[in-house]
């Protein structure tokens, strides 16, 4: 058969044709892609559309309507995490549009944030925190000096290098107590963010996991479907 | 005679092996040396900090067994101090108990905006700490 084919090709008389459309009609494409967002924030006793919570690909026949369509009205009776899943949207979508065919994509779920109130940050509360951190900071470093015996191993290294013998070796030891918050400061890279480099730094990165494990927790607790007990129905 | 000998210089060898091998794991959880590579962009030269590790340990071995004395002018002790008390100073920042300390309680308190604030309340809180110590503290024994 494909000889043939080659032998038409050659004679200049195409056999295969692309079959031509014989109604000009616009198919409307059912597909749904559906991106849940991994946290949002909304005001209380709003409602929450499906814009909110998720990215959404689509026809734009449909793209209003879908994206309008009401998840969870928030009332008083929430706490101020809700959690709504894929699968109730994806349920909610197919009864507004039978046949339709959602894919899901990403997170399974979405955490919505109610934000009641902007918490105003007592002042005095991070004040006594900073004091609280201040001294914390300094006995640990000094107990930690006791216990590796600084003192004695400063005054030896002292010695070492200059030949003298002294009871207080300051000119060592406040390079140390200054280099010691240097240290710290280069470690975190707060000060020289800009110039050194744009990589996120080690307390950046210890916020975004401690965040995603709280998300991560609230999404397995908060989320009703996620676990199945014996007693459950 | 020769077996006291020996088993001297294997327990040496042992015990040296288990501290070598002690420290270099507590460096590598810290993760300092990564860090310092990351902020000078060198990470292709990574080998030779860890032989400057292995050096220094080996240093400090030595010079803590056979006390050496230089003589050098004092002054030499500032850049000695101010690089100890660099080094000090970061293990302090990657002890796990700050980092994971931070976040916990910039959520509790609501101050996420500040945290960089109360970062700063532990560096400063160190310093003063330390120089506390060096020069009130050590005369009260």
């Amino acid at each position: 058969m494909r000889l043939f084919c080659i032998f038409a090709y050659a004679l200049g008389e195409p056999i295969i044709h692309t079959r031509k459309p014989m109604l000009d009609v616009i198919v409307m494409d059912k597909t749904i892609y559906i991106r849940m967002r991994n946290r949002t924030e909304v005001d209380p006793k709003t409602s929450v559309t499906v814009k909110d919570i998720a990215q959404i690909i689509c026809d734009e026949g449909m793209r209003t309507k879908l994206e309008s369509l009401n998840v969870h009205k928030v009332t008083s009776k929430d706490k101020n995490i809700i959690v709504i899943d894929v699968m109730k949207v994806i349920r909610l979508i197919s009864n507004v549009f039978p046949g339709a065919d959602v894919q899901a994509i990403g997170p399974p779920q979405t955490i919505i944030e109610v934000i009641f109130k902007k918490r105003a940050m007592s002042f005095a509360l991070f004040i006594m925190t900073w004091i609280l951190l201040f001294i914390g900071a300094a006995l640990t470093v000094m107990n930690f000096h006791e216990d590796v015996s600084m003192q004695s191993v400063q005054e030896k290294l002292f010695t070492m290098i200059t030949g003298k013998r002294v009871e207080k070796p300051l000119l060592f030891q406040i390079p140390y107590s200054i280099g010691l918050g240097l240290g710290m400061v280069l470690f975190f890279n707060h000060v020289f963010k800009k110039r050194l480099n744009e990589e996120p730094s080690p307390l950046e990165v210890e916020m975004f996991n401690y965040q995603q494990s709280l998300d991560q927790y609230v999404a397995m607790h908060q989320n009703k479907e996620s676990v199945k007990h014996l007693d459950d129905n | 005679m020769t077996i006291k000998i020996l088993f001297v210089i294997i327990s040496g060898f042992g015990g040296g092996l288990a501290v070598g091998a002690g420290f270099v794991a507590f460096l590598t959880v810290l993760g300092l040396i990564p860090r310092l590579t990351q902020l000078t962009k060198t990470k292709k030269l990574i080998h030779w900090y860890e032989w400057a590790v292995i050096f220094g340990a080996i240093a400090g071995t030595a010079g803590g067994l056979n006390f050496p004395v230089f003589y050098f002018p004092s002054f030499f002790a500032i850049p000695i101090g101010l690089a100890s008390g660099m080094f000090v100073g970061m293990l302090a920042a990657a002890l796990t108990e700050v980092l994971n300390v931070l976040p916990i309680l910039a959520k509790r308190v609501y101050v996420e905006d500040r945290i960089i604030a109360l970062l700063m309340a532990i560096v400063f809180g160190k310093v003063f700490g330390s120089l506390f110590q060096w020069v009130y503290f050590v005369d009260y024994r």
